[in-house]
């Protein structure tokens, strides 16, 4: 009702899970604005539908997402369809994660009612608007927050997850909890701060722009007051994973690319055999969703930048200039895990990606989203705090769990990197027309 | 942040009529005039119960209303694209503030929105038009103000005679500390200060209309721009507790006795608006937010409990004067609120104990773990919240 994205009838492009809709500028807010500016808001809108339509012209692979550059900005991705957008849609610039846990005096009655105005809100904020009902009554606090105003979309991503805790006894959830949601077991290497772990909830907002994706965590946490606690909250920036082919495999803070070998989330067979809930879930409800694991992942960043080259090289498996396994050449080579030179393997026995890689875990994969986070300087130390906010999809969170054994246990990188946060969550499938995540949840 | 107490606001419209030399009833408070503020369906009795229909036909040339003039009441827009490619929506404007709106109307589609709209006058606005914006008339009595509402009437003489009251005893009991002071009982001082303390932190917001002599009253060290303008109760609160010496307060002691007389005088000529009222305990919330669960306003003696319980209670009086009125006009929001205050209070009851630390009735906030105060903290704001919304429903 308060506004519209001018550009709602421009065009659609042929990939539709990661529609990169036609450009809507956040308009005015309301009446603040004269109609001078109105109209020159909507003619920026206008220059940027045409912006994405070149882009996606030149596009030869028919994938409409725009890889993330600057003029891209604009562009909004469907909020709506089979799978929750935020997954399998490109990787955006930037995270803002949070979790929250219901509230003891919250009843069923309240979350439902919370989830269903979270999903009016998040759908509106991913097309540029602000949260629905603000008429600039003076007299009432504004109902959105304001600061996305004047910025793109973004890109924007909302997606909602469960944790174990939401199927217990208190909302009537205990029948409808996706099989393979538990708690994380304790794994090798950890050392988990409650502050930064667990949660009845999370939103993971993803977008280009880091206010616009903050805009959205801060509005849901404001019309979860009463019913939903925060937990705890994550910014991330320089996305650490690229989901598409299209997309240049980005650095983490040790200066590798890594990730490399993600599941590329445009195929759709992979993204069926690894990361959605398929027919093998009793949870009908669930399926067409996923599961999310986070964790927060510090670096120890002053230590490894005094680790020679050679060595961080073995310790990745890769070239850190190209990013070429240590048996290639280019990025994409494929790694020849049995190539030795002398006695020992060319990619060491206990390098990241040998052990992480498919073809020794049984073909075992998941989809990493994850970004890079800082927390600004230890007090005690004076170091950096900062490292990688891992975020991955999966079919089930066992699959981390036996990948995480592996690593936790052998990992060359684990003198340089501790698991301090962790969290587990069932990512429900995306929404239909008319569908709302209270209605989905409660059934 | 650590919000210095002088640096609060006071109920800001009610500041800025008192510098201009008006009383403070003057001071509007409201966009009179602008009319149907609360969007479709809502501000119903605030105009007359005449139903109108105005037809909307958007062209490439203009969005002209049919009929142009209409009684105050209900009115009903019916929009309907024709023809136009060019021209897609019609928004009713009031000044620069969009009322309500029909968009995404394609060639042929049409689709309608209702608004509750008083006297005035208005534009049809059609971005995109060769005429984009066409004036549109409602006719009628002005606009009714709170001042037509018997019940908001009476909540405004309700909180005004409470607020009174409670100076009156905030009067009474500083005195009773003030001569424990200036006697050198320190032990009878110490427990004498929370009984006047409790009463100041339930007017708080009405006693900032008056900044300086609230920065004089309730100032914190922080906000004396020099350590000799550091007066009040939390000089002397620094005495008994920290300094554990009342040498030199006498004159101190005096002058806060001088200050609430002063303050009184002027209480008893305040006259309340309800959206004042309502703000006001809003601000009486974020007062608990800030200023007590952070344990920045006791910092000496630690009986930040009580202040959280004088905020409250200040809060709650200001909310219950209003209820009567919200609960006709949201009853959904008047039920929440009264739902999160039960909250609240029940969980700061968890902290009552008897005689309690200082003779408060409540332990030492020192010893509530941070834990606790998150807690605390999560209840307190999610009430703020609920309460920010009584005051556009009601004004």
């Amino acid at each position: 009702m308060n506004d519209t994205p001018a550009a709602d009838s421009g065009p659609t492009p042929a990939e539709p899970s990661a529609a990169a809709r036609p450009a809507v500028s956040r308009r005015r807010l309301l009446g603040a604005v004269g109609a001078g500016a109105a109209v020159a808001g909507a003619a920026i809108g206008a220059g940027g539908v045409l912006a994405a339509r070149d882009h996606g012209s030149s596009d030869d692979a028919g994938h409409g997402a725009p890889a993330g550059s600057a003029s891209d900005t604009a562009a909004t991705v469907a909020f709506r369809g089979g799978h929750q957008a935020g997954i399998a849609t490109p990787a955006q610039d930037r995270l803002c994660f949070a979790t929250f846990d219901v509230s003891p005096t919250a009843s069923r009655a309240d979350l439902a009612e919370l989830l269903t105005s979270w999903t009016e809100a998040a759908e509106a904020m991913t097309l540029g608007r602000p949260v629905p009902g603000d008429v600039g009554d003076l007299n009432t606090p504004p109902d959105d927050t304001g600061e996305a105003v004047g910025l793109t979309p973004g890109r924007l991503t909302v997606t909602v997850g469960y944790g174990p805790g939401l199927f217990d006894d208190r909302f009537g959830l205990a029948a409808r909890r996706p099989s393979a949601l538990k708690p994380l077991p304790q794994l090798p290497g950890e050392n988990l701060d409650p502050a930064n772990t667990g949660g009845d909830l999370c939103v993971q907002a993803c977008a280009d722009d880091p206010q616009v994706a903050f805009h959205a965590v801060r509005n849901l946490r404001r019309l979860g007051f009463g019913t939903v606690v925060p937990r705890w909250m994550e910014l991330g920036f320089g996305r650490t994973s690229s989901t598409s082919p299209q997309q240049a495999t980005p650095r983490n803070l040790m200066g590798f690319k890594d990730g490399t070998r993600n599941i590329d989330a445009t195929d759709a067979s992979l993204m069926g055999a690894h990361v959605w809930i398929g027919e093998e879930e009793p949870q009908r409800w669930a399926r067409g969703g996923s599961y999310l694991v986070s964790r927060k992942i510090r670096m120890r960043l002053e230590q490894w930048d005094r680790d020679r080259l050679g060595d961080q090289q073995d310790v990745f498996g890769r070239f850190k200039s190209t990013g070429a396994p240590l048996t290639g050449k280019a990025e994409t080579d494929t790694p020849d895990f049995a190539a030795k030179d002398g006695s020992s393997y060319v990619i060491p026995a206990d390098s990241h990606i040998r052990l992480a890689a498919h073809e020794n875990n049984n073909g075992l994969r998941i989809l990493r989203r994850g970004y890079s986070y800082t927390d600004g300087i230890d007090p005690q130390t004076g170091d950096l705090l900062g490292g990688l906010f891992f975020v991955a999809f999966m079919k089930s969170p066992d699959r981390f769990v036996t990948l995480q054994r592996v690593l936790g246990a052998h990992d060359a990188l684990n003198e340089y990197i501790q698991h301090i946060g962790s969290g587990v969550f069932a990512v429900p499938p995306g929404l239909a027309a008319g569908q709302d995540w209270g209605r989905q949840l409660f059934g | 942040m650590n919000a210095p107490s002088t640096h609060r606001r006071a109920v800001a419209c009610a500041a800025t009529a008192l510098a201009a030399g008006l009383l403070l009833t003057a001071c509007g408070g409201h966009k009179d005039g602008s009319g149907g503020s609360g969007g479709a369906g809502t501000k119903a009795g605030d105009a007359s119960d005449r139903k109108s229909t105005v037809a909307i036909s958007i062209t490439d040339k203009d969005c002209a209303p049919s009929p142009a003039t209409v009684p105050a009441g209900s009115v009903k827009f019916d929009v309907t694209n024709k023809d136009s490619a060019k021209v897609t929506e019609a928004e009713l404007m009031d000044g620069g503030k969009m009322l309500g709106e029909k968009e995404n109307l394609t060639p042929g589609l049409s689709g309608d929105f209702t608004l509750t709209l008083d006297a005035g006058t208005y534009e049809v606005y059609c971005p995109g038009a060769d005429t984009s914006k066409t004036k549109f008339t409602v006719t009628g009595a002005a606009k009714k103000t709170w001042k037509d509402d018997p019940q908001l009437v009476a909540a405004t003489r309700q909180y005004g005679a409470w607020i009174t009251g409670e100076v009156k005893e905030l009067v009474t009991t500083t005195d009773a500390f003030t001569a424990a002071v200036k006697a050198g009982k320190t032990d009878e001082a110490k427990t004498l200060y929370g009984k006047a303390r409790i009463h100041y932190e339930r007017i708080e917001p009405t006693a900032e209309i008056w900044g300086d002599l609230d920065g004089r009253i309730d100032g914190r060290a922080d906000d004396a721009p020099t350590p000799a303008d550091f007066t009040g109760f939390h000089r002397i609160e620094q005495a008994l507790w920290q300094q554990k010496s009342l040498t030199g307060t006498a004159q101190l002691a005096d002058r806060l006795d001088t200050d609430v007389k002063s303050l009184y005088a002027k209480v008893k000529t305040v006259e309340y608006q309800p959206a004042e009222i309502a703000n006001g305990a809003t601000d009486l919330v974020n007062e608990i937010q800030t200023s007590k669960i952070t344990g920045e306003e006791e910092r000496y003696s630690h009986i930040d409990l009580l202040d959280f319980d004088g905020n409250l209670a200040g809060a709650d009086e200001a909310v219950r004067v209003l209820l009567p009125a919200l609960k006709a006009k949201d009853p959904a929001l008047a039920a929440t609120v009264t739902e999160r205050y039960r909250q609240t209070a029940a969980a700061l009851k968890k902290y009552v104990a008897t005689p309690g630390y200082e003779n408060t009735g409540y332990v030492d906030y020192s010893k509530v773990t941070a834990d606790q105060r998150r807690t605390l903290s999560q209840t307190v704001d999610a009430y703020a919240e609920a309460v920010s919304k009584i005051a556009g429903k009601i004004a």
